[in-house]
C-alpha cells in the first residue's frame, strides 16, 4: 500500500508534459538561399519499402521520415521534437497521451487523426501484415502478443480518446517512447487510400503521405524523386523544394559520382581512402559519429571462452588507438564497452585498464590467460569468423596479429558470405565473430537487447541476471537521472564480465558539398530529414 | 522453317523446366535464408513471414505452386522489395539491359566485324597487328578495371564548365544517353575485341579457300572478292558467337551494371542472391533460360540463310 502510494505520489510530481515550438530550418541571418532548392542523396542500398510497416532499413528509414511524420521526429541535431503530436505527457510509467496538431493534414487534404495511428500500428502487429520489423510496435502493450497471434491487433494498447488525442500504454515503462513515436514504422498512414488502393498505395501515382514530401516517382534501383508536399502543417519552413535519392550500394562508384557532380550528399566514403578524401574535399568531408558499435561476438557458451579471464585479456591486448587512428583512420573512435557515445540513458565504459600503458597490459593479460591454463606451450586455438568485406578483412587481420604476438593465441580467420554468417551466428554455431549493433532508437534500452538474458540479439549467450534486474529498476524509474545512473551501472556491471570484445565506435562522415546548408555533426541516430536542409546560393 | 523453330521452341520446354528445377533447389539449398538479418527476428515474426511467402509448406508443395504461378505468368512476390512483385521488377530492369546491351551489340558487331576483315586483307600490317593487340587486350583487361577507367577519363578528368563531368560517372537517371554512353561503350570495347579475332581467323580461313581463288582467278577486283564472296562464309562463327555473346551481354551485366549502378538486371540478380531473394533470383533465371533458348534459334536460323547448304 504504501509503495503504491509513494509510487502515486512520484507520478502526480512526475507528470511531465513535453511542448516544443520547432521549426524545420533554423537558416542563419545573413545565409542567401539559392533560387533552386533541389538536392540529390545517396542511399546505400535499394529501399525495401515506403510502407511504414514493411520499413526496416537504414535506408527505406531516412526515405520513410521524409514523406511520413509521425508524433514525433528528429531534428537536425538528433532531438526528439513535436511531429504531428504538438505536446505530450507521461501520465504514468506505461502511459502516454499525446496531443495532435489540428493543422497535420494527409498530401490529399484530409486531417491526419488519432484513428490514423491505431490503425497503422494495428496493421505493423497484425501477423496478416507480415512485416519483418516489429520490435518498435511490440513496445506498445499486447503489442508482441498481436504478432505472436495470441491477441486480436485491436487489443493493441493504443486508443484515440478523440481525433486529436492518442493515449498509448506500453508493456514495460519506457522512458524513450518518444524515440520511438519518431521512427517511420510509428507512422500514420492513411487509412483511406491504403484501403482503396490495397498493395498499391505505395506507388506514386497512388501515394498520399504526411510528411514534409510527396512520392513523384519511385524507379527500383535507379532513383526516388520527393517533391515538397504543400499541404504539410510546416510547409512555409520547408526550403528544399525536390529530394532525389538515388541507391549506390558500391562506396567508390558513389565517390566518383560525387565527383562528377551526381550528388550533392553521399553516404559511406570507401574503405581506405578516407585520408585521400579528407585531403581533397576538406571542409566537404562532414565528421560525425553514429551510434553504432563494431565488436567481435565471443560464444560465452564455448570451451575456448567460458572463462571471463580469457575473454578479457583477449579484449585488453588490443590496441584500439592503433587500431582506429593508423589502420583504419575513417574517424571511429575507440570502444571498451557497448554503449557508445552519444547514446541517451547510459555513459560509455571505460575500464581501468584502458588508460594503462600497453606493455602492462599485455603482462595482466598474459597472467590472465596462465591463470586460465594457456601459454605457450598450450595455447588458446579458436576461429573468427567474418563476412566478406575489406574493413572486416583489415579488423580481422589486426585482431589476429595482436592476439598472436602478445598472448600467443592461435586464430584461424574464417570469411563467408553475409547471410551464412547471420544463420550460423545465430544458431550458435560460430566461436568468435565479427558483430556490429546498430542502435533502432537513441536509447540505451536498445543496446541491453545484446546483453539481456535469453534475447534473440544476445549472440553472445551471455547472461547475467544482476544487469537484467538492473534494467528492469532502471526503467521503473521516471527520475531521468536515476535511470541513467543505474543504466550505466548496469552496462558497466555487464562490461566486466566481458561477454564481447568491443573494438570502435562507428564514425558518420559524409562528403556533403558546402552549399548544403543545415547539416549538424550532433545527430547521432545519423537520420538527417531534407526538411532541415537548404541550399545556400554558390 | 517453321515446323523446326515450332519443335525447338517444344524441345526447350524440358531444359527450361530442367533449369527452374535446378535452380530452385540451388536456392533453397544455399546457407541463410531470406529473412537472416544483423537483427534476429522473433519466432513469430518469422511464422508470420513465412506463412505469407508459403515457406512453411513442403518444399515440394512450394515448388508446385511457384510452378503454378508462372504457368499464368506471375513471377511471385520479391520477399525483399515488398512494394514490387517479381513482374514488376523485371519489367523495369529489362529496358535498361536491354537498351544497354542491345545497342551494344550492332555497334560491336559491325566494328568488330570490320575490324577483322580488315586485318585478314592486310595481314601483318599495322592494322592487323592493332586488331591482335585489341584481341588480346580485350581478353585480358577485365571490364571491372576497364570501366573505372572510362568513368575517370570522361566523368572526373574531363569536366564541363560548371564543374561536372562529361559524362555521368554512373547511375541510370531518366535514361538520357549520356548516362548509356559508358556502359554501351564498355560492353562494345569487350565484345569487338572477341568479333574482330574471331572474324580475322575465319576471313584468312575463307581467304584460302579454292573458290576465293577461283574468283580472284576470273579477275574479279578484291573488294568484290572480300565483301560479296568471302564476307557470308566467313561470317559463320561470327554468328555462332553472336548467340553467346547476347547471352553473356545479359550476365555480364553483372559486372557492367555494377561498375555503372545500373538499375538492370545484372543488379537485381546480384541483390536478389545477396538477399537469398529466391523469386527475384528464379524470375530472372527465367527470363535468361528464354532469352538463350531464343537466341540460339535464331542463330540456327540464320545459319540457313547464310548458308545455302542449311535447310530446316
Amino acid at each position: 500500500m504504501k509503495a503504491s502510494q509513494g509510487l502515486a505520489a512520484a507520478l502526480i510530481a512526475f507528470v511531465l508534459t513535453f511542448s516544443h515550438s520547432t521549426f524545420a530550418v533554423l537558416v542563419p541571418a545573413g545565409i542567401k538561399l539559392a533560387a533552386v532548392q533541389e538536392i540529390t542523396r545517396q542511399l546505400p542500398a535499394e529501399i525495401e519499402s515506403v510502407d511504414p510497416a514493411h520499413i526496416e532499413s537504414w535506408a527505406a528509414n531516412t526515405v520513410g521520415l521524409d514523406i511520413f511524420e509521425g508524433l514525433t521526429r528528429i531534428d537536425a541535431t538528433g532531438a526528439i521534437v513535436p511531429g504531428v503530436a504538438q505536446s505530450w505527457t507521461r501520465t504514468g510509467p506505461d502511459t502516454w497521451r499525446f496531443k495532435l496538431r489540428e493543422d497535420a493534414r494527409w498530401s490529399d487534404g484530409r486531417a491526419v487523426t488519432a484513428d490514423d495511428f491505431v490503425y497503422a500500428w494495428r496493421r505493423v502487429v497484425d501477423p496478416q501484415t507480415g512485416s519483418k520489423y516489429t520490435i518498435l510496435a511490440e513496445f506498445v502493450k499486447n503489442g508482441k502478443a498481436i504478432v505472436a497471434g495470441r491477441a486480436a491487433p485491436a487489443q493493441l494498447g493504443v486508443t484515440a480518446i478523440d481525433a486529436h488525442t492518442l493515449e498509448v500504454r506500453t508493456e514495460a515503462p519506457a522512458a524513450f517512447f518518444p524515440e520511438l513515436a519518431a521512427m517511420a514504422t510509428m507512422a500514420p498512414i492513411p487509412r483511406h487510400v491504403v484501403e482503396r488502393e490495397r498493395d498499391g498505395w505505395t506507388k506514386a501515382a497512388h501515394f498520399v503521405g504526411n510528411g514534409a514530401y510527396l512520392l513523384a516517382d519511385w524507379q527500383p534501383n535507379n532513383r526516388i524523386v520527393l517533391l515538397k508536399n504543400g499541404r504539410y502543417w510546416n510547409a512555409s519552413q520547408v526550403e528544399i523544394a525536390k529530394v532525389t535519392y538515388v541507391p549506390i550500394e558500391d562506396d567508390t562508384t558513389a565517390l566518383r559520382m560525387y565527383e562528377a557532380g551526381q550528388f550533392d550528399y553521399t553516404y559511406r566514403i570507401p574503405s581506405g581512402l578516407h585520408g585521400q578524401v579528407a585531403q581533397r574535399y576538406g571542409n566537404e568531408l562532414r565528421a560525425g559519429m553514429q551510434i553504432a558499435t563494431y565488436y567481435y561476438s565471443l560464444d560465452n557458451r564455448d570451451p575456448a571462452f567460458k572463462d571471463k579471464r580469457v575473454r578479457q585479456a583477449l579484449s585488453m591486448v588490443l590496441d584500439r588507438d592503433l587500431l582506429t587512428k593508423r589502420l583504419l583512420q575513417a574517424g571511429e573512435a575507440p570502444m571498451y564497452g557497448l554503449i557508445a557515445h552519444g547514446t541517451k540513458g547510459a555513459s560509455p565504459f571505460m575500464p581501468d585498464w584502458a588508460s594503462w600503458p600497453m606493455s602492462k597490459r599485455v603482462d595482466y593479460a598474459r597472467e590472465l590467460m596462465r591463470q586460465a591454463g594457456y601459454t605457450d606451450a598450450r595455447p588458446l586455438t579458436f576461429t573468427l569468423t567474418y563476412n566478406t568485406n575489406d574493413l572486416h578483412k583489415k579488423v580481422a587481420l589486426f585482431a589476429m596479429s595482436e592476439w598472436r604476438s602478445k598472448l600467443g593465441v592461435q586464430t584461424k580467420l574464417e570469411n563467408v558470405e553475409f547471410k551464412v554468417l547471420l544463420r550460423e551466428r545465430h544458431e550458435g554455431r560460430i566461436q568468435a565473430s565479427r558483430d556490429g549493433w546498430f542502435v533502432d532508437y537513441n536509447d540505451a534500452m536498445s543496446y541491453f537487447d545484446v546483453l539481456r538474458c535469453g534475447s534473440i540479439q544476445n549472440d553472445q549467450h551471455y547472461c547475467n541476471p544482476k544487469v537484467d534486474e538492473w534494467v528492469a529498476r532502471a526503467n521503473e524509474q521516471l527520475d531521468a537521472a536515476a535511470r541513467t545512473a543505474l543504466l550505466t551501472r548496469a552496462h558497466a556491471l555487464a562490461m566486466e564480465d566481458y561477454p564481447m570484445v568491443p573494438l570502435f565506435q562507428y564514425s558518420a562522415d559524409r562528403l556533403v558539398k558546402g552549399y548544403v546548408g543545415g547539416y549538424s555533426p550532433l545527430n547521432y541516430v545519423d537520420q538527417r530529414a531534407s526538411q532541415d536542409l537548404y541550399i545556400v546560393a554558390h | 522453317m517453321f515446323t523446326y523453330a515450332l519443335r525447338r521452341m517444344l524441345w526447350a520446354m524440358p531444359t527450361m523446366l530442367g533449369v527452374i528445377t535446378a535452380c530452385y533447389l540451388l536456392l533453397h539449398a544455399t546457407p541463410g535464408g531470406p529473412f537472416d538479418s544483423e537483427k534476429q527476428l522473433s519466432a513469430a515474426t518469422l511464422a508470420n513471414l513465412d506463412a505469407k511467402y508459403h515457406l512453411s509448406e513442403p518444399l515440394w508443395r512450394q515448388y508446385l505452386l511457384y510452378l503454378n504461378a508462372l504457368i499464368h505468368g506471375d513471377l511471385g512476390a520479391s520477399y525483399r522489395y515488398v512494394d514490387w512483385s517479381v513482374n514488376d521488377l523485371v519489367a523495369k530492369a529489362l529496358p535498361v539491359s536491354v537498351g544497354v546491351g542491345g545497342a551494344s551489340i550492332p555497334i560491336a558487331l559491325i566494328l568488330g566485324v570490320s575490324l577483322g576483315v580488315a586485318a585478314a586483307v592486310r595481314r601483318d600490317r599495322w592494322i592487323d597487328r592493332f586488331v591482335m593487340l585489341l584481341g588480346n587486350s580485350g581478353n585480358v583487361v577485365p571490364p571491372f578495371v576497364l570501366g573505372p577507367v572510362l568513368v575517370w577519363i570522361f566523368a572526373i578528368m574531363l569536366k564541363t564548365r560548371e564543374g561536372h563531368g562529361w559524362l555521368p560517372a554512373g547511375g541510370w537517371g531518366d535514361g538520357a544517353w549520356s548516362h548509356r554512353l559508358l556502359p554501351i561503350a564498355l560492353l562494345v570495347l569487350i565484345n569487338v575485341s572477341t568479333i574482330a579475332r574471331v572474324m580475322r581467323a575465319s576471313m584468312i580461313d575463307v581467304l584460302g579457300s579454292p573458290f576465293i581463288r577461283t574468283a580472284r582467278a576470273k579477275g574479279l577486283p578484291p573488294r568484290i572478292v572480300v565483301w560479296r564472296h568471302a564476307l557470308k562464309p566467313a561470317l559463320m562463327p561470327v554468328v555462332s558467337l553472336l548467340g553467346a555473346i547476347s547471352i553473356s551481354s545479359i550476365t555480364s551485366a553483372v559486372v557492367t551494371e555494377s561498375v555503372f549502378s545500373l538499375p538492370g538486371l545484372g543488379q537485381l540478380v546480384v541483390n536478389g542472391a545477396i538477399n537469398r531473394d529466391y523469386t527475384l533470383v528464379l524470375g530472372i533465371v527465367v527470363l535468361t533460360t528464354v532469352a538463350a533458348v531464343l537466341f540460339n534459334l535464331f542463330v540456327d536460323l540464320a545459319y540457313a540463310l547464310l548458308d545455302p547448304r542449311i535447310r530446316y
